[in-house]
């Protein structure tokens, strides 16, 4: 533990932006270990006063609704007699797909080498979980009679009553209790050098508390080694979960057969937009990581850089595969998809489509300029708008669909109710709760994958 | 069994230190480092695979196997025929042992990890908390006296910062 780290550190929260302008300078492993674990163990007045908003937007804006819809049924939200499902649904599909890229980039760029992903996969993993417990919240919102959500479990009850594994709403359970259960396994095993670090600077309780997250890890080479198999395994695990993931969730739509849902392309469609809207989640998340945890260091142009990239490229894909929906869709010449395509292109959410064109197709071509990709603000800006766009893909998937399904005169019209507005609002609440106590218990920036990076001990360089 | 403890500042001290205890008939050090040495430490004793995949494959064929049990069972205990489609059918089925699959591939791979790498470890052990930092640590185990003062000097001799006797080299 270095003097600085004894002494006390300055507060990491909201400072000035100085080692943007400064040139860099390559960190000593010392400084690894003090500059990450300043962000978890010191906590400036910054920090809580952030803290207490979310928490307190989270409990006013999700967990009031929810406990009043409660209450009160799900009439409180727009659901009505033609559309059974609502916002909170297209927002369950959002998070899923803001989960997309934390663990499977991180799974991808660790099987194939790549050395860039080091500083940012632990934020971005934990950004994975957190959405995923957002989207299971949004489960349970969405069930109404919550209290029976175990009638999904395969346990014997006196009803005899299984569940139909026939069904893709069960194979979504297994799917997102695998991922969030592979995911967490993901993020805590490869923190356990971490935890050691943290121990080893900690006193206390805090210290006996870490001792126990990292099992007793020394950093012996028979650790590392079965660390090294384990957490290969975890990665090849985890690629083909988070396809299959994103994948079934579109079969909850595409095996139904509802006109403008019923399209074999929703599978690729929907893995594509989840790692496009991950991906532009990371970019949020790193901004913010950089600026007021003070890691100017650690998160550098060079990720945004190459981050921007992956973001073209994604944005092509999806663009290509939405072109190849609506082409389908009106090359099919059926009555029921062509009247779909038309109230999606023209009807009343017709707004919203072309935002979500906007915002998707056009503006993440910005980022064919280096000058933009290695911009940190219009970085963020793109990011954020590139999430928009997809949270209205969610919702337009959903509400353009089934309300309007064969017949005229059982059409229906679909409008989130207040409920709705207030609990999608409180979700991002709750997201960045969850974040924020993460960054406090665990190193937001992998301490020995970093310093990997780094120029080695070595007397002869 | 007690050994000699030496702490490092530089990674190639230790690996150079490393090669001399092999060359002299030492047992296999234990080394400690805040980094993996694991490419290193195969130029000097060869590579090895861990058990650990093993676990890995017998947790993906339980799952498989579980997964497609599961849901066979469940349509057998509580049947819903459905417009004459069959009660056991493969296309869905298999969707819920592919998850399965991962899922125990993935809980079988953590056990493994525990049971091959020995964590959890609460008991003490020869450790130093600038290994989690910047130093590299070797722990040598040794059969007698001759054993220690040779593998003392020998640590020394590689430029060890700090050269200590631990009782337990484990």
């Amino acid at each position: 533990m270095s003097e600085s780290v004894q002494a006390g550190y300055a507060p990491a929260y909201g400072g000035p932006d100085a080692a943007a302008t400064e040139p860099y300078v390559e960190p000593t492993w010392n400084e690894v270990n003090d500059d990450v674990l300043r962000t978890m163990l010191v906590t400036g007045p910054k920090y809580w006063m952030l803290f207490g908003t979310t928490v307190t937007i989270a409990i006013v804006c999700f967990f009031i609704p929810w406990g009043l819809q409660l209450h009160y049924g799900l009439g409180l939200a727009g659901n009505n007699r033609s559309a059974n499902w609502s916002t909170f649904l297209s927002n369950f599909i959002f998070w899923i797909g803001l989960s997309h890229s934390g663990t499977l980039l991180s799974a991808v760029l660790h099987i194939t080498q790549s050395s860039w992903r080091k500083a940012i996969y632990r934020s971005a993993e934990a950004m994975t979980l957190f959405s995923l417990m957002t989207a299971a919240l949004f489960v349970m919102v969405h069930l109404g009679r919550v209290w029976f959500v175990h009638w999904s479990v395969p346990i014997p009850n006196p009803m005899g009553l299984w569940p139909n594994f026939r069904s893709p709403l069960m194979f979504d359970v297994m799917a997102i209790t695998t991922y969030l259960t592979a995911s967490s396994i993901f993020i805590y095993m490869g923190s356990v050098p971490d935890f050691a670090a943290v121990r080893d600077a900690s006193t206390g309780v805090r210290k006996r508390l870490y001792a126990i997250f990292s099992f007793g890890w020394r950093g012996t080479d028979k650790e590392w080694h079965t660390l090294g198999w384990a957490y290969t395994f975890f990665a090849v695990f985890v690629i083909p979960l988070a396809v299959s993931v994103h994948s079934i969730v579109s079969w909850d739509f595409a095996l139904s057969t509802v006109p403008g849902l019923h399209h074999t392309i929703f599978a690729p469609y929907f893995v594509c937009g989840a790692i496009y809207s991950g991906t532009a989640g990371i970019v949020t998340v790193m901004f913010l990581l950089r600026k007021y945890l003070r890691l100017e260091r650690y998160i550098q142009e060079d990720h945004f850089d190459k981050l921007g990239k992956l973001l073209i490229v994604l944005s092509l894909i999806w663009t290509y595969i939405n072109v190849m929906e609506l082409f389908t869709g009106w090359y099919s010449g059926g009555s029921f998809e062509l009247e779909a395509l038309r109230f999606k292109l023209f009807g009343f959410y017709a707004p919203m489509f072309w935002e979500m064109i906007f915002c998707c197709t056009f503006v993440p071509m910005l980022m064919l300029s280096k000058k933009i990709r290695t911009n940190w603000t219009w970085m963020l800006v793109i990011s954020l708008l590139i999430n928009l766009g997809m949270l209205t893909e969610r919702f337009i998937t959903v509400a353009t669909s089934q309300p309007r399904k064969f017949l005229p005169e059982a059409f229906g019209f679909y409008f989130p109710g207040w409920t709705e507005f207030s609990i999608t609002i409180g979700s991002f609440a709750v997201f960045a709760t969850l974040f924020l106590i993460f960054i406090k218990w665990v190193p937001c920036v992998s301490l020995y994958e970093v310093k990997e990076t780094l120029t080695p001990r070595r007397r002869v360089k | 069994m007690g050994g000699i403890m030496g702490i490092f500042q530089y990674e190639d001290d230790l690996l150079r230190l490393v090669q001399q205890l092999k060359n002299a008939g030492f047992t296999r050090p234990i080394v400690l480092s805040p980094v993996p040495l694991e490419h290193e430490l195969e130029h000097i004793y060869g590579p090895r695979k861990s058990p650990v995949r093993r676990f890995s494959l017998a947790g993906g064929l339980t799952g498989a196997l579980g997964g497609f049990s599961l849901a066979v069972a469940c349509s057998l205990v509580f049947i819903l025929p459905v417009g004459g489609r069959p009660i056991i059918t493969f296309p869905p089925f298999l969707v819920i042992t592919y998850e399965m699959t991962i899922l125990c591939g993935v809980l079988f791979t953590l056990l493994g990890f525990h049971v091959v790498s020995g964590l959890p470890a609460w008991q003490d052990h020869p450790y130093d908390e600038r290994l989690a930092v910047d130093r590299f640590g070797v722990i040598v185990p040794c059969a007698g006296e001759a054993q220690r003062v040779d593998a003392a000097r020998l640590i020394r001799g590689a430029g060890a910062e700090e050269v200590r006797d631990v009782e337990d080299a484990s």
